[in-house]
């Protein structure tokens, strides 16, 4: 008991005594990097509650839940065709793996060049870029389905679509959750990199604009919002997939023991 | 024998449709456009293998990426294993790790170019901050993961702290850091890109910024293909290499039938 | 027709057993010929050959071989999930070319068998749900199988937390509920213990008493195939071959402890074993 509450106050106090250490070593501070963390604070406020809200970090947003909502579920239906129809297979299989070598950022430049500078660029790349992680792990999670029950599926008959349905996409559940995963990171760091290269509205833009105008603490409250905003997103999603995923979660876990 | 010619056939043909499709739609619908066709961009491509400036930039995209990822290996192993022998440390800086583990480099990123510039420090200060966080977390798994009763049968043998650290501690949390080794790998490509991209550092980010920026397409999509491909390299020799140095660990053998 | 033990010749054209033995029962299921090649030209293996037996309806027949001889391979041919080399199996005259709806198996590896992210309950389920069943049947099929199998206490639990044999149990539950009329075995009760397995032996004829199925079991243990058979199956090793069909001349009600300790118990077990035993 006495060891718990010491890791207990480690774990929660550590952190607090960082940002305390940090606001008080900066509360003076004339440096340009680094402003007081009470200046960063209020501009944090001023900025996003609420002034810019609407028109910036929704925008974000809005672009990123739709393009990540569009990734995954092209991303699942065409890993399902890939994986199971073995001519669509073997002809996607090298330009996937092609594409999945460059760097998502890369191709906004080229999203650029062919769409503009518009919110249609940004939904684009976000969709197309997180599209490669969750199809790659879609292939290889149904690829990977036990023979043994594709066999239990044939012995009792089961249907196509209640075969789909019941048997493979559960089975290929924890494999798909990890690679939803990384679309989640990889959309996040495309609506940011999209927003940078080409736009003046969103978080990304306007920390951008910031930092080139030497606005050094509006630079940083976009930075603490983006960073929330990972950190957010990332927590929501293991929530969402250890809810789902329980029994993964249960099983690995007894077989680590 | 039949199918795998077949599967090969498919396979060449869809590579090929898909050329077809770019060529046509370069020099049909789109044509004088921002999408060159394949032939001027493998165009392209040769002269750039004949740029001396090319290589200097793929080279310098290549020294930083390794360079941020050796010293994200070493920092993120000594700090992993130090965080994972002590419980202490382990739960003071849990609540950090787990907060900065999901934010990629490019949240920082304006924030370092303001202080290093747009510089060849810049863009390792971004490689090391990307690879060292998820190296420490792996290694402290790994740490953690080392079997007890190893553990126990070492120090009843008397063997002292350094020498279970070095001998038990350190082999056993080897797949864990090679596992993370290798997804940094990558990584520490792409971050160098995004660097360069937007950051303005040395390499092939730049580049490819440079050409998009002055209309420069055929030499926009020949660097798009190259890093493409040097993405493949990086995948391909991380996960080569880990089988090489790994292959003595209980998670690589085969379980040979009885 | 009984098989002296005395009789090592591998025949196979008379081993057509069309003869029903136990009393008149008509013929059900047909192997004839079955045949499992793997590979092509130097690299082929034949892993089963020219495999002919017959199991005559609400008859119990078990199938007994060495270890590694290719069991498996046979009831997956059997059962239309992977395809004969050559030769065929059919019910009622009808050749089977995948599994047929009157056909359940329990297979060997139960543990990757049973979906691991579904309550054992809902395991034993997922059969009946393609089956349209109204609910309340459904219910007490699900019912009825894990109390039959002695798991009516663990229906909420998952796969991975049961030992073997629980699991083992779970997938036998899962072929009753599912009510077939034929119902294959593959070594059904390896891995549970002497106790259990003793009552899942009983439990195997009983069903077949309640239901008229059909079984077929796959099995290494010599004692079992005797107790429960109506007509043992003897395989010869590399590539399998069927040795012998041997009639078990046991009284049709058999108990655990009175059926062991005949001495016509002790004879046939010597028999089969002595034939599995024998170099081929």
């Amino acid at each position: 008991m006495n060891r718990k509450l010491i890791n207990w106050s480690l774990g929660i106090g550590t952190p607090l005594l960082l940002v305390a250490t940090w606001w008080a070593a900066s509360q003076n501070s004339t440096n340009t990097f680094f402003p007081p963390l009470g200046t960063i604070l209020e501009r944090f406020q001023a900025l996003w509650l609420f002034d810019h809200f609407g028109s910036d970090v929704m925008l974000s947003l809005r672009n990123l839940v739709l393009g990540y909502a569009l990734a995954t579920v092209i991303g699942v239906a065409l890993g399902f065709v890939t994986a199971l129809v073995p001519v669509v297979r073997w002809a996607l299989d090298p330009l996937i793996h092609f594409f999945r070598g460059i760097p998502p950022v890369a191709l906004v430049p080229i999203f650029i060049s062919l769409i503009g500078f518009g919110i249609e660029m940004r939904l684009v790349s976000i969709t197309l870029a997180a599209l490669f992680p969750t199809l790659i792990a879609t292939v290889d999670g149904i690829r990977s389905v036990d023979p043994s029950l594709k066999d239990v599926s044939a012995v009792y008959r089961l249907t196509r679509s209640e075969k789909l349905a019941q048997v493979y996409l559960p089975a290929a559940g924890p494999q798909i959750a990890a690679g939803m995963q990384v679309s989640l990171q990889v959309a996040f760091i495309v609506m940011i990199a999209s927003e940078m290269l080409g736009s003046s509205q969103g978080i990304g833009a306007m920390t951008l604009l910031a930092q080139q105008s030497f606005m050094t603490s509006d630079m940083w409250a976009g930075i603490l919002l983006l960073g929330v905003i990972g950190f957010g997103a990332n927590m929501f999603f293991e929530v969402a997939k250890n809810k789902v995923l329980a029994w993964y979660v249960g099983s690995r876990r007894l077989s680590k023991s | 024998m039949n199918r795998n010619l077949r599967k090969l056939l498919v396979t060449a043909g869809g590579i090929a449709a898909a050329l077809a499709l770019w060529q046509f739609m370069a020099t049909g619908p789109m044509a004088g456009g921002p999408l060159p066709p394949v032939s001027a961009t493998l165009a392209e491509l040769a002269g750039l293998l004949a740029d001396g400036a090319f290589w200097t930039s793929l080279a310098d995209t290549l020294v930083i990426a390794l360079a941020g990822l050796a010293a994200a290996a070493v920092a993120g192993v000594v700090l992993g294993v130090l965080i994972g022998s002590f419980e202490p440390f382990r739960y003071a800086t849990l609540a950090v790790l787990e907060f900065l583990k999901p934010i990629p480099p490019i949240v920082i990123l304006p924030l370092v170019v303001l202080i290093f510039g747009p510089t060849t420090q810049m863009s390792w200060f971004l490689v090391f901050f990307g690879c060292v966080l998820p190296i420490i977390v792996q290694t402290v798994a790994g740490v953690h993961d080392a079997d007890p009763v190893t553990l126990d049968t070492a120090r009843s043998y008397g063997l002292g702290r350094t020498e279970i650290l070095a001998r038990i501690t350190l082999p056993s949390a080897m797949p864990f850091i090679g596992t993370a080794m290798r997804v940094a790998a990558p990584a520490a490509l792409v971050i160098t890109v995004v660097a360069g991209l937007l950051g303005g550092g040395p390499g092939l980010g730049s580049s490819i910024y440079q050409a998009q920026a002055g209309g420069n397409y055929p030499t926009l999509y020949a660097h798009v293909v190259v890093l493409g491909l040097l993405g493949l390299a990086f995948q391909g020799v991380s996960r080569l290499s880990e089988r090489r140095l790994l292959h003595w660990h209980a998670s690589y053998r085969e379980v040979l039938p009885a | 027709m009984n098989t002296t033990d005395t009789n090592p010749t591998i025949n196979i054209a008379n081993l057509t057993n069309s003869s029903p033995a136990g009393g008149g029962r008509p013929p059900r299921l047909e192997v004839t010929a079955l045949s499992k090649t793997y590979g092509t030209g130097a690299n082929a293996k034949c892993v089963i050959e020219d495999l002919t037996f017959t199991v005559n309806t609400g008859e119990v027949v078990c199938i007994v071989g060495p270890s590694g001889v290719g069991k498996t391979t046979l009831l997956k041919c059997l059962a239309g999930l992977q395809p004969a080399t050559s030769g065929t199996s059919a019910i009622d005259g009808r050749t089977i070319a995948g599994p047929p709806p009157e056909m359940a198996l329990v297979f060997q590896d139960y543990s990757r068998s049973l979906m691991p992210w579904l309550t054992v309950r809902k395991n034993v389920r997922l059969p009946l749900r393609h089956l349209h069943l109204p609910a309340q049947e459904m219910n007490q099929r699900i019912d009825t199988a894990l109390e039959a199998v002695g798991l009516a206490h663990a229906a909420n639990q998952y796969p991975w937390q049961l030992s073997g044999g629980m699991q083992q149990r779970v997938a036998i539950a899962r072929a009753l509920a599912y009510r077939p009329e034929i119902l294959i075995m593959d070594e059904p009760f390896a891995s549970v213990d002497a106790q259990t397995r003793f009552e899942l032996e009983d439990l195997c004829l009983k069903i077949r008493e309640d239901f008229g199925m059909t079984i077929l079991v796959v099995t290494h243990d010599i004692d079992e195939a005797v107790y429960l058979s109506d007509r043992v199956v003897v395989l010869g090793s590399k590539p399998a071959r069927v040795l012998d069909v041997v009639d078990i001349d046991l009284p049709a009600a058999r108990d655990q402890i009175s059926t062991r300790s005949l001495p016509e118990f002790a004879r046939q077990r010597t028999t089969v074993l002595s034939m599995i035993r024998k170099p081929a």
